[in-house]
């Protein structure tokens, strides 16, 4: 179910002809796109700073609004009535568009993951394959700014980047086909249908076959190098304050600089999705709604990603690439081949 | 070490005997290269001819082991210009000789020391930027705490300190033009001077092959403020007691002032009441403690990339030092607490409230430490990033001057505490740490060590401090209004830092001020050894390697 049969059934329209479902379709992904960054204005300003902070013993922000909400605001403005600085030398227009494109490849993947409830903007049968080729045009946007910037801690940022995408993309996209092993399809609603069934029953508590369970080795992999394609702890070389001053976005600012730090914080939110999608049931979860359930599973993967970052210390660039390639990889494939097997003999 | 290495023991006992150095021998062994002796209060010293100075610094080094090149200090007299060497031992500080190299106002050249003691290459840069001595076969003699386009040198009698020195920035040379090369595979990057991870303003001229570092050139001198010319112009007594403070400014001014009083009161010939040297040893500790809490912070900073709960955490420890110092000096970062002979004032009342205080904090500590050791040193992706990072090898080390924590992380068993001893030091039980990692975890570890044998002797301390008779309590013995030590006198004393060896070397010129007054840096020293860890390593060891030598560049450029 796409979001636009959800809204004409709402509106009780029944059957809908082409041109109302595309008009539908455009105000569901408003709706959805708003809901994003939503999260993420909460996410970037409010609850980051919020969380940092219990993890180190401090309050962080407390003044403006119940729970310094109104932060959220005042940052907001803030940031946009800031001068937009563009350097001398930057390579127009790859220097502006840099921006969009990180922001616009995150928030694209969102079309087609499930969010419960019937919220869906798009399902096609090439779903999952949809969803990493449209997250990794954020590396291209990283690049663009990275050389576009004329500076070189942009430059070394840059070259980070897609050195570490290209290292974990695979491990990634390889751990998740041990997925679509099981599910044989790469459509995103399947994938979550696959995963309502029930693996084992405790008493009254019964665990689904969330993929987690089912094959919680391939789980951790996918964290692993999720964390790695956001570009977080262990695991932000990319930007590395203390070594390359802020990597590919140093030369961003006021609004640009907004785009690019919304850019990462919708990432993450994307990364978290296709966890739940893949590996967390997607929308399930008991008592309360799918929608909900949802947005608690990506709100989750993003406290992980805070959780890391203020814990563990930042791996240097080569071991990032080590363990890309000679880590990741290898147990990447022989997490596929293992599954095969399994998939194979036993289903 | 193979079996067939020589003996170094025999060399480096020439002229040592059971009560102190036999400056003849050693005389005898520099053979023609002296031409004269003077006498320092700290040590005989050398006069050797300019164009002998590596003769004479060689045979010193190898055959009569002072492989220490602690200062150079170069100064300015109505008739000739002078560069004095005070050279050390590392097995025994407390065997010292300096070597004096005259030279003519005329032409004030003399052989450069770098062939010998690396170390003397930035001490001989400074002493060429400030008072002018020109040194030969120097292998890089530019100027280093001034700007290249500095007219003059400011520590010249006749510097005319009226003389404009706004240069237009189109003297400069355009930093870029040299940058693009070209047909070169290397990238020039400026590290700093604003950077995240320079702890101040420091420059890291860089140059980058892929993201590996092949070259790296600290330029530093942007925090500069005359510290040395300042103390020339206050008076013993107390203008000069303040300025300490503002040069290891990162919580370690006690440490600081404990160095010119301990130069200052050799100097002078002036007691230190016992009450008041087991006071200073104890807020002396406290400095130590604050001032390495914020280096695990700040290198934790570099390494995490982020305000983590360690950096927290040791601000949060630190805060408590910070409180109890405040409580005893009254200040909470220029503390301006000691005096010549003695300190400013007894320990706050109630002191039961005190030693209350202090103690919680101690009892505290290893639990403290505990949780840092968790966090930082047991941390397999911290070790991963630092273990065999940075490495510098103890004979490096060694040549660069290098003291303090770098030298005890690399092996070199040398703390002026007990080496040297001053204050109360003697008298209390605590150990020297060093580590042979060499590395940057291995001075991470000496510091987060140290901290504990700290603890060690303020507890000590306050257990003395409570005992001690009420009406014996005298934290100032007689000191004159008016401090006029002869003239001509010269005296160079260190003390153990915070950062490493804090040395200070006056002559006076019987007035109530210094004629020269030369500060030796440990910071100076260790920044310089910078390369020799980072090259050929990332750039996140270059970082590391910078947070590891725990710099502050207010006592680098002073």
């Amino acid at each position: 179910m796409t979001i636009s049969e959800t809204l004409a059934g709402a509106l009780g329209l029944g059957a809908v002809n082409p041109l109302e479902d595309f008009v539908l379709s455009l105000v569901g992904a408003a709706l959805v796109g708003t809901f994003i960054l939503l999260n993420t204005a909460v996410a970037g300003p409010w609850a980051k700073r919020k969380i940092t902070a219990a993890f180190t013993d401090r309050i962080a922000v407390n003044r403006i609004g119940p729970f310094g909400l109104l932060i959220i605001v005042a940052d907001a403005v803030r940031m946009l009535s800031k001068e937009l600085v563009i350097p001398e030398g930057v390579d127009r227009p790859a220097f502006d568009l840099a921006p969009l494109v990180l922001v616009a490849s995150a928030l694209l993947g969102f079309a087609v993951v499930p969010m419960g409830n019937g919220i869906q903007l798009a399902d096609p049968t090439v779903g999952l394959a949809f969803l990493f080729a449209v997250a990794s045009i954020a590396s291209v946007a990283l690049v663009m700014a990275g050389y576009a910037s004329n500076n070189k801690y942009s430059m070394l940022g840059g070259l980070r980047a897609v050195a570490q995408n290209v290292a974990y993309e695979i491990p990634l996209v390889v751990t998740a086909m041990s997925v679509v092993l099981f599910t044989g399809t790469l459509q995103t609603s399947e994938i979550v249908a696959a995963q309502t069934e029930t693996l084992l029953q405790l008493g009254a508590l019964s665990i689904p076959s969330w993929y987690a369970f089912v094959n919680p080795f391939a789980f951790v992999l996918f964290l692993a190098a999720n964390m790695a394609e956001v570009g977080r702890n262990p695991f932000d070389t990319p930007e590395a304050p203390t070594e390359i001053v802020a990597g590919f976005q140093t030369e961003y600012s006021s609004v640009y600089f907004v785009l690019a730090y919304l850019g990462e914080f919708i990432h993450i939110f994307l990364g978290g999705a296709i966890l739940a999608t893949v590996f967390l049931g997607g929308p399930a979860g008991p008592v309360l709604p799918g929608f909900v359930w949802f947005t608690i599973k990506i709100w989750a993967f993003f406290l992980f990603t805070q959780w890391c970052r203020s814990a563990i210390p930042r791996v240097r660039v080569d071991q990032v690439i080590e363990i890309g390639w000679k880590g990741m990889l290898v147990l990447s494939f022989a997490n596929l081949l293992l599954t095969a097997v399994i998939v194979g003999v036993i289903v | 070490m193979s079996l067939e290495a020589p003996e170094p023991a025999t060399q480096a006992d020439v002229g040592v005997t059971d009560d102190g150095l036999d400056y003849d021998a050693l005389e005898a062994l520099l053979g023609d290269a002296v031409v004269d002796r003077e006498t320092h209060l700290n040590a005989e010293a050398f006069v050797v001819r300019p164009d002998r100075v590596v003769d004479a610094l060689g045979v010193l080094k190898n055959k009569a082991g002072f492989d220490h090149l602690s200062c150079v200090t170069a100064q300015e007299y109505e008739d000739r210009y002078e560069s004095i060497y005070h050279l050390k031992k590392f097995d025994d500080p407390t065997q010292e000789v300096s070597v004096v190299v005259p030279t003519s106002v005329h032409d004030p050249t003399s052989q450069s020391a770098e062939s010998v003691f690396r170390t003397a290459d930035w001490h001989e840069r400074e002493a060429y930027d400030l008072v002018g001595i020109e040194y030969e076969d120097h292998p890089d003699l530019r100027r280093i705490l001034l700007p290249e386009t500095w007219q003059g040198h400011p520590l010249r009698l006749d510097a005319d300190q009226e003389q404009p020195q706004v240069v237009p920035l189109r003297e400069h040379a355009n930093p870029l033009q040299e940058d693009h090369p070209g047909g070169s595979d290397t990238m020039f990057l400026n590290i700093g001077p604003h950077h995240p991870a320079t702890h101040g303003v420091l420059h890291l001229k860089t140059t980058l092959n892929g993201e590996q570092v092949a070259d790296v050139e600290s330029d530093i001198g942007y925090l500069h403020r005359c510290e040395e010319q300042m103390c020339q112009q206050g008076t013993y007594r107390h203008q000069i007691m303040p300025y300490p403070d503002r040069w290891d400014y990162i919580s370690a001014g006690m440490l600081n002032e404990w160095a010119y009083a301990r130069a200052a009161e050799d100097l002078a010939d002036l007691e230190v009441p016992e009450y008041a040297q087991v006071i200073r040893t104890m807020s002396a500790e406290l400095c130590r403690i604050a001032s390495h809490l914020l280096a695990l912070g700040t290198f934790a900073l570099d390494i995490y990339g982020d305000f983590t709960a360690i950096f927290m955490y040791s601000i949060r420890d630190r805060e408590v030092v910070q409180d109890i110092l405040e409580d005893l000096t009254g200040q909470r970062l220029m503390f301006n607490y000691f005096r010549l002979g003695g300190v400013a004032w007894d320990l706050p009342e109630p002191r039961e409230q005190f030693f209350e205080k202090t103690r919680d904090f101690l009892d505290e500590l290893p639990s403290r430490l505990e949780e840092y050791h968790n966090l930082v040193t047991g941390n397999e992706v911290l070790q991963l990033r630092c273990v065999d990072t940075g490495v510098i090898e103890p004979e490096v080390a060694k040549n660069y001057g290098c003291t303090g924590p770098v030298a005890r992380g690399s092996g070199i068993d040398y703390d002026l505490r007990r080496d040297d001893p001053y204050g109360y030091y003697e008298e209390l039980d605590w150990d020297v740490i060093t580590e042979d990692g060499c590395d940057n975890f291995s001075r991470l570890l000496v510091r987060l060590r140290e901290v504990e044998e700290s603890g060690k002797i303020i507890d000590q301390c306050l257990n003395l401090l409570e005992e001690w008779p009420e009406d014996e309590r005298t934290i100032q013995s007689n000191v004159p209004r008016t401090i006029k030590p002869d003239p001509d006198t010269e005296i160079y004393r260190a003390v153990e830092g915070a950062k490493g060896e804090l040395g200070i070397y006056i002559r006076s010129d019987g007035t109530d001020k210094p004629g020269r007054f030369k500060i030796r840096s440990p910071c100076f020293s260790n920044l310089q050894s910078l390369p020799e860890m980072a090259e050929g390593e990332y750039i996140p060891d270059l970082i590391a390697a910078l947070g590891s030598l725990d710099i502050v560049l207010g006592e680098v450029d002073r």
